[in-house]
């Protein structure tokens, strides 16, 4: 009795040791909240792909993001998309508004959004192009880039935990959402669709700690 | 008299399942999980990850148990006083197989994997040396804890808005969670119907015999 009184002690605790481990303290509870939460303790470094769009030259991704030291907003999306691209589309426009008025008003915010497509095979930059110009998007503030090599676009979903699943009827499930990377070309936090503002105070925050 | 043919194909079946046997299909059993194309097929879909693939590897380290020694049988017993050690470790091992997070992280990394093959492997064994030991009390108290979580957590999948996987679709998570709920309330069913089965078995000879004694009166 004495003998399974210590195994199911050591067993509890192996419980408990594992899921405080899988859940960080239990506090997360999903493969995403634990990519939120993993980015925002450790940024997350591009890997140098190269990327190419309308009014973009061929350039490596951390090459864009360190061009004029702002802290850069970044979507995942795909043209063909229908859903949730859609959605993201209207909020990033938001955005822009948002971050014209704060040029307008003549603070130097060096905030810039980009929209990254996943489906690179597809989406060339004058159908980006076209795409952006229905976006209504302000190339000073919002660019719109794609991965051309395939390899170098999967490592790039990879390591940024962009997973893309096909839904079995033509298109793409994302776990879509706000990332913000700085000029030094790092994922350092990831925001909800429903915290457009928080990633949006966030990344000026980080801009203007940046310019100082 | 409604139990005679069951009674008659339990026993058949429990003819049939030689040792042996049974050591041979664990063996099979764990030979197909091990196949990459299998293991890609189970894991494509959400449902399938956690009610198929887990009752499955558990399966085939149910059926190995079999091929434990007595000697060894002995000795583990010595630790599983009741079964208490095996049922909390089967229990445990599922709770934290129910995060979400282990499914997508075990689509992705190899020793999460692993792990959570070998746990399900050994929790099998466990449950297979455990059950009987552990008596109707525990079988119910471990039930009793069992399903309400598993019909709790099933209800969560299919209430959530969220996808709670990154690598599965949203009906998919509906759909999981269906089948745990129904799994739940089937396991219920057929321990209780079990029990009821050995309740009257119980009873019968004793009801016959004053029957009996009622007859010679």
């Amino acid at each position: 009795m004495l003998r399974t009184a210590f195994l199911v002690s050591f067993l509890a605790l192996a419980g408990y040791a594992s899921g405080s481990w899988l859940t960080h303290d239990f506090h997360i509870w999903t493969a995403e909240g634990a990519r939120r939460l993993e980015v925002a303790q450790q940024p997350v470094p591009v890997p140098s792909v190269s990327v190419e769009g309308p009014g973009i030259a061929a350039q490596t991704l951390p090459a864009l993001l360190a061009q004029g030291g702002g802290v850069t907003l970044v979507d995942f999306f795909y043209t063909r998309c229908k859903t949730v691209c859609l959605s993201l589309g209207s909020s990033f426009q938001q955005l822009q508004v948002a971050l014209e008025a704060d040029r307008d008003a003549g603070a130097r915010v060096d905030v810039r959004l980009l929209s990254i497509s996943f489906d690179g095979a597809h989406d060339s930059p004058n159908i980006l192009q076209a795409y952006a110009s229905t976006m209504q998007s302000d190339p000073v503030v919002w660019n719109w880039v794609r991965v051309p090599d395939a390899a170098e676009q999967q490592s790039l979903l990879q390591r940024l935990a962009v997973v893309v699943v096909p839904d079995g009827r033509g298109d793409f499930e994302h776990n879509a959402a706000f990332l913000v990377l700085d000029t030094r070309g790092r994922l350092v936090r990831v925001f909800d669709l429903a915290e457009q503002q928080l990633a949006l105070d966030f990344a000026r925050h980080l801009a203007q700690r940046g310019a100082l | 008299m409604i139990w005679q043919p069951l009674r008659a194909a339990v026993a058949i079946a429990a003819a049939y399942a030689t040792p042996r046997r049974q050591i041979w299909a664990g063996a099979a059993l764990l030979g197909l999980l091990l196949l990459p194309a299998l293991r890609q097929w189970l894991t494509a879909s959400m449902w399938r990850h956690m009610v198929l693939q887990f009752p499955l590897w558990m399966l085939a380290g149910a059926c190995l148990a079999v091929a434990l020694p007595p000697a060894a049988r002995a000795h583990v017993a010595r630790w599983n006083a009741y079964g208490i050690s095996g049922l909390v470790g089967v229990g445990t091992v599922l709770a934290v197989l129910m995060v979400p997070r282990v499914l997508d992280l075990a689509l992705v990394s190899v020793p999460i994997e692993t792990a959570k093959c070998v746990a399900l492997l050994l929790a099998g064994a466990a449950l297979r040396l455990s059950w009987q030991a552990a008596g109707l009390l525990m079988q119910g108290f471990f039930l009793g804890n069992m399903l309400p979580m598993t019909t709790v957590v099933g209800q969560l999948y299919i209430d959530s808005p969220l996808r709670l996987c990154n690598a599965y679709l949203l009906d998919d998570q509906v759909r999981l969670g269906t089948w745990l709920i129904s799994m739940a309330g089937l396991l219920a069913l057929g321990w209780l119907a079990q029990v009821t089965w050995m309740v009257l078995r119980r009873e019968t000879p004793m009801t016959q015999s004053a029957s009996q004694r009622f007859d010679a009166l």
